[in-house]
């Protein structure tokens, strides 16, 4: 540590954890423990775990509480299945009513979930995004995150996958992965004239992507998916759906002004922007369910 | 008859859910789990929203469990591989 | 006769689900119950199957109904395959694997 650093080095080097406490002897040596204050007195949670009798009651008490509150807020909510509920009239009326004249759309979820409800959506592929960021932070291997005996039993899973005599997986998965995400494909296209939409094909592809890599190991998956290749389309995707959607948000709620072409409903390129919403949402959610699989199989997409 | 078919797959609900719940073996856990989710797909196709059916037999039964098992095998849980 | 022949297939699957999920309960050894368990993914379901084929509309829809059959002819062998090879490659007792105890 004796050469000057400029600031960001310095930075750099305490985020990754690499910067060592000059004279760290001293700086623990002179470090005082801090007295700890006991706020509770007696009634401290180390008392109360103790106490077997009393910590079993409280937690009972505590969780009957709970309940009474949450039931007494459900007795005051409008009773279910209730004609005279805006959920049950006004709010379904107007959804049947002009839902295919509104979006364009003749699969009335589609309609909902990607034009009336469309930032609810954005939000869950946030969630899932960051989701797999977390999980990229936790189990991704780099120089921190490494032990022998893991490199060990994935060099063993490796060896007994190349010297596999019987190649019916493979086969297999050669003749099905292709129309596993075939079918994922159509069922993200067709979102806004079937039953399906992003989120199951986006799964689908999901499902036939796994398939391929666990029949064939991560390295044969490397050559067309690539950890760059998985950030690509996430974050690709992400900012095509916010692009979409800040637009109606910045012309009016109703696209006032600047009228998409919705196109004849039932056509295969109509409603607006729900096909190219769809497309994001299937991508993000395919690449999301490949990548918890390849991070928890090896620790690297 | 229909409303007969709801009844007897709510009732096999509530085992999967109470099974789930009770078992102490973690691998049987998932089996069951599994299990829960198709039969929640059959309720959702019979409520008549084929969108969330499809979802739910996707997530629920095929990549949910892939995760558990392999985070079962990530913790060494699994009988027979390695010192598990 | 269209329904009839349609109805004795779908019977015909039901019987081989009925007996395969009674295996599963009988068998005691792993391979013995996936044994009876794969005749019922295959057999079964090929049978129920090509009764709704007979009682379809159209060409269309029982060509659909030919890839579901096609689908699991091939995935569900391949599945099977897979979990008895795990278990002979894992299970060491020699007991269980001959005299199923």
């Amino acid at each position: 540590m004796g050469e000057k650093k400029s600031f960001w080095k310095h930075l750099k080097a305490w985020v990754d954890g690499e910067e060592v406490i000059l004279d760290a002897d001293k700086y623990i040596v002179s470090r005082s423990v801090k007295e700890k204050k006991n706020w509770g007195g007696r009634y401290s949670m180390e008392n109360i775990k103790g106490n077997k009798k009393l910590y079993g009651f409280l937690s009972v008490a505590i969780s009957v509480l709970f309940i009474g509150i949450m039931l007494s807020v459900v007795n005051d909510l409008p009773e279910f299945g209730n004609p005279s509920n805006p959920a049950n009239n006004e709010v379904m009326e107007r959804y049947l009513e002009s839902g295919i004249e509104e979006t364009g759309a003749i699969n009335f979820v589609a309609g909902m979930i990607l034009d009336y409800r469309a930032f609810d959506t954005f939000g869950e592929s946030n969630v899932l995004f960051l989701a797999v960021m977390c999980v990229v932070l936790l189990l991704k291997k780099d120089k921190n995150n490494y032990s022998e005996k893991e490199e060990a039993e994935n060099w063993e899973d490796d060896y007994f996958d190349e010297n596999e005599k019987r190649p019916i997986l493979k086969v297999g998965g050669k003749l099905l992965a292709p129309l596993i995400i075939l079918y994922g494909i159509y069922v993200i296209l067709n979102g806004h004239l079937s039953p399906g939409g992003g989120f199951s094909g986006g799964t689908i592809i999901g499902a036939g992507l796994i398939l391929y890599a666990s029949a064939y190991g991560q390295k044969k998956m490397q050559t067309f998916f690539t950890f760059r290749t998985f950030t690509l389309i996430c974050v690709a995707c992400l900012l095509t759906y916010c692009a979409c959607k800040s637009y109606s948000f910045f012309t009016g709620a109703n696209h006032v002004g600047y009228e998409i072409p919705k196109g004849i409903p039932g056509n295969i390129l109509s409603s607006g922007f729900i096909l190219p919403l769809n497309i994001c949402v299937g991508l993000i959610v395919a690449c999301t369910m490949y990548g918890f699989y390849a991070l928890f199989t090896k620790g690297d997409i | 008859m229909s409303a007969g078919i709801q009844i007897i797959l709510l009732v096999f609900l509530v085992a999967c859910a109470l099974a789930v719940s009770l078992t102490k073996n973690l691998f049987i856990a998932v089996i069951v789990f599994m299990g829960y989710s198709s039969i929640m797909a059959v309720i959702w196709l019979l409520l008549e929203s084929p969108d969330l059916a499809i979802t739910e037999a996707a997530v629920g039964a095929g990549v949910d469990s892939v995760l558990f098992f392999l985070t079962l095998k990530k913790v060494h849980y699994l009988k027979g591989t390695r010192e598990g | 006769m269209r329904e009839v022949i349609a109805a004795i297939f779908i019977i015909i699957g039901l019987i081989v689900f009925l007996l395969s999920i009674f295996g599963i309960f009988r068998f005691k050894y792993v391979l013995n119950r996936i044994h009876a368990a794969a005749l019922g993914d295959t057999l079964g379901l090929g049978a129920i199957v090509v009764g709704l084929m007979i009682m379809s509309v159209n060409f269309f829809a029982a060509a659909k109904f030919f890839l579901i059959i096609l689908f699991f002819w091939l995935s569900g062998p391949i599945a099977t395959h897979s979990i008895a090879k795990v278990e002979i490659l894992t299970n060491k007792n020699y007991e269980e694997r001959v005299r199923e105890k």
